[in-house]
């Protein structure tokens, strides 16, 4: 027993009080007295937290046992504390009741002490639980909170698939690395390096700020994972964290409505002098995928032969081209109208590969 | 008259305490004389309510320092005033007998008190 806890005992009797009050300092128990219930609740509510045990009389004049017990299970503030009951052999009914009522146990007057040291002991050890349940209870909000309000920034910072991902069960077996079929888009601008040369760099953010806005609205749109920015090159892929059958698919309508949406920008653009052009690279494939970098600065990256084809096919592509490898062409031509475009030759591929420009959505 | 067995109890549960249970004794000579006075004032005035805080408490304390005929007698008037019956020959006979049996409970525990202080 601690010599920290504080019991109440409210009872009509002086007598009575002193008595407990001096049987509860040989348990260890510091005691305040009240002398019914409305002075118990009174000290009750002004010390919230304070006692760990309340014995309680039934019959008092003023506020009773009942009405005292009543009103600290309706107040959230006091409603655990335990509550003995302290009564006269010939209130057992109205212990009963008082047990009903929410009380934790009884005493029966004259108090015997080992029963008194017995309830005093289950009572307080019933409270220290209460109290620690509290106190994980409250550990458990804040660590939430916490992640909640962490994941909300990471988001802010990362794509939401991978965000989701790191605080996802399966998380960490998909970061350190699996193997896996994507649609790998990139994007840029044509005669972005001569205007950002020339323009103002308020002009320069502020245009970029247009495009990256358009970009990230038609990657979100359409459920893809933005792997990076640079500059104006954007890389997107799609499969992955989150499986989509229809990723090519989905690559594809991204890239035709990015394409639509920069005609409306390049012409507001070109009023002001600036000749930009958009290109996209699509292409279908294996690629490993997880965590790539150094302690310090990781990101979720695409590695493969993928990521290589669709990164030369949207440099080869001419403005508002979207050039399709010929394995991405073959899986939507149910969906879209496209032209050939010849055999490319590719750096860094030994055989030239073919591919097809999207004219236009069925 | 009183209960030696109650008080040899409540001194056990003290550790022994001689000191507390004196004035713990003391403390009750006093409160309990305050509340004769205010069930014969009630009695007097036939007012039933305020008969029962005084009986009722009286009746605790003298049944926690082993006073039983007290007790018995004021739990006696707590009834009749609870029910609004002081008129019955049981209250009555009950307020009669109060002062007298409290006159005689208050040298057997001081002689308890002496006693146990000479041990």
């Amino acid at each position: 027993m601690t010599n920290s806890s504080i019991a109440l005992v409210v009872d009509d009797s002086r007598v009575n009080r002193l008595v407990l009050v001096r049987q509860l300092a040989t348990l260890g128990l510091e005691a305040m007295e009240a002398e019914n219930g409305i002075e118990a609740l009174d000290l009750m509510r002004a010390h919230p937290g304070v006692f760990d045990v309340v014995l309680l009389d039934v019959l008092m004049p003023g506020l009773d046992g009942y009405d005292t017990l009543e009103a600290m299970k309706a107040d959230d503030a006091i409603r655990h504390v335990p509550v003995l009951i302290v009564s006269g052999v010939e209130e057992l009914d109205s212990v009963v009741r008082c047990i009903e009522l929410g009380a934790t146990d009884y005493l029966m007057k004259p108090i015997n002490h080992r029963i008194l040291q017995a309830r005093i002991s289950a009572s307080l050890a019933a409270k220290r639980l209460r109290d620690l349940e509290l106190e994980y209870l409250e550990q458990q909000r804040t660590l939430t909170e916490t992640i909640e309000r962490q994941k909300t920034e990471l988001s802010r910072f990362i794509s939401p698939q991978i965000s989701a991902l790191i605080s996802s069960a399966e998380g960490e077996r998909m970061l350190s690395g699996h193997r896996r079929q994507i649609t790998v888009a990139f994007c840029d601008l044509r005669g972005f390096t001569t205007f950002a040369e020339q323009a103002d760099p308020e002009e320069l953010l502020g245009v970029l700020g247009e495009y990256h806005r358009m970009i990230g609205e038609a990657i979100v749109a359409h459920g893809g994972t933005l792997e990076h920015f640079a500059g104006d090159g954007v890389m997107v892929f799609f499969n992955d964290p989150i499986p989509q059958d229809d990723h090519v698919e989905r690559a594809v309508r991204m890239a035709v409505e990015m394409r639509d949406r920069f005609a409306a920008l390049a012409a507001s653009w070109r009023k002001r002098g600036y000749e930009l052009g958009f290109g996209v690279g699509i292409a279908v494939g294996y690629a490993t995928l997880g965590r790539i970098g150094f302690e310090g600065r990781y990101d979720y990256g695409a590695i493969g032969n993928v990521v290589i084809l669709a990164s030369r096919l949207s440099s080869q592509a001419s403005a508002d081209q979207i050039l399709l490898s010929q394995r991405a062409a073959g899986m939507v031509e149910e969906i879209v109208d496209v032209e050939s475009v010849g055999e490319l030759q590719i750096k860094g591929l030994s055989r030239p590969v073919s591919a097809s420009n999207v004219l236009v959505l069925r | 008259m009183v209960d030696e067995r109650v008080l040899e109890e409540l001194h056990a549960s003290v550790e022994g305490d001689t000191g507390f249970v004196r004035d713990l004794i003391d403390a009750y000579l006093v409160d309990s004389a305050e509340q004769l006075e205010a069930i014969e004032a009630a009695l007097r005035a036939e007012d039933a309510e305020a008969l029962v805080r005084p009986a009722h408490t009286l009746k605790s304390s003298s049944a926690t320092v082993g006073a039983m005929d007290v007790s018995a007698l004021a739990r006696t008037l707590e009834v009749a005033g609870r029910s609004g019956s002081l008129g019955d020959l049981e209250a009555r006979r009950a307020a009669e007998a109060l002062p007298g049996v409290m006159d005689t409970t208050e040298p057997a525990l001081r002689a308890w008190i002496a006693g146990a202080e000479g041990r």
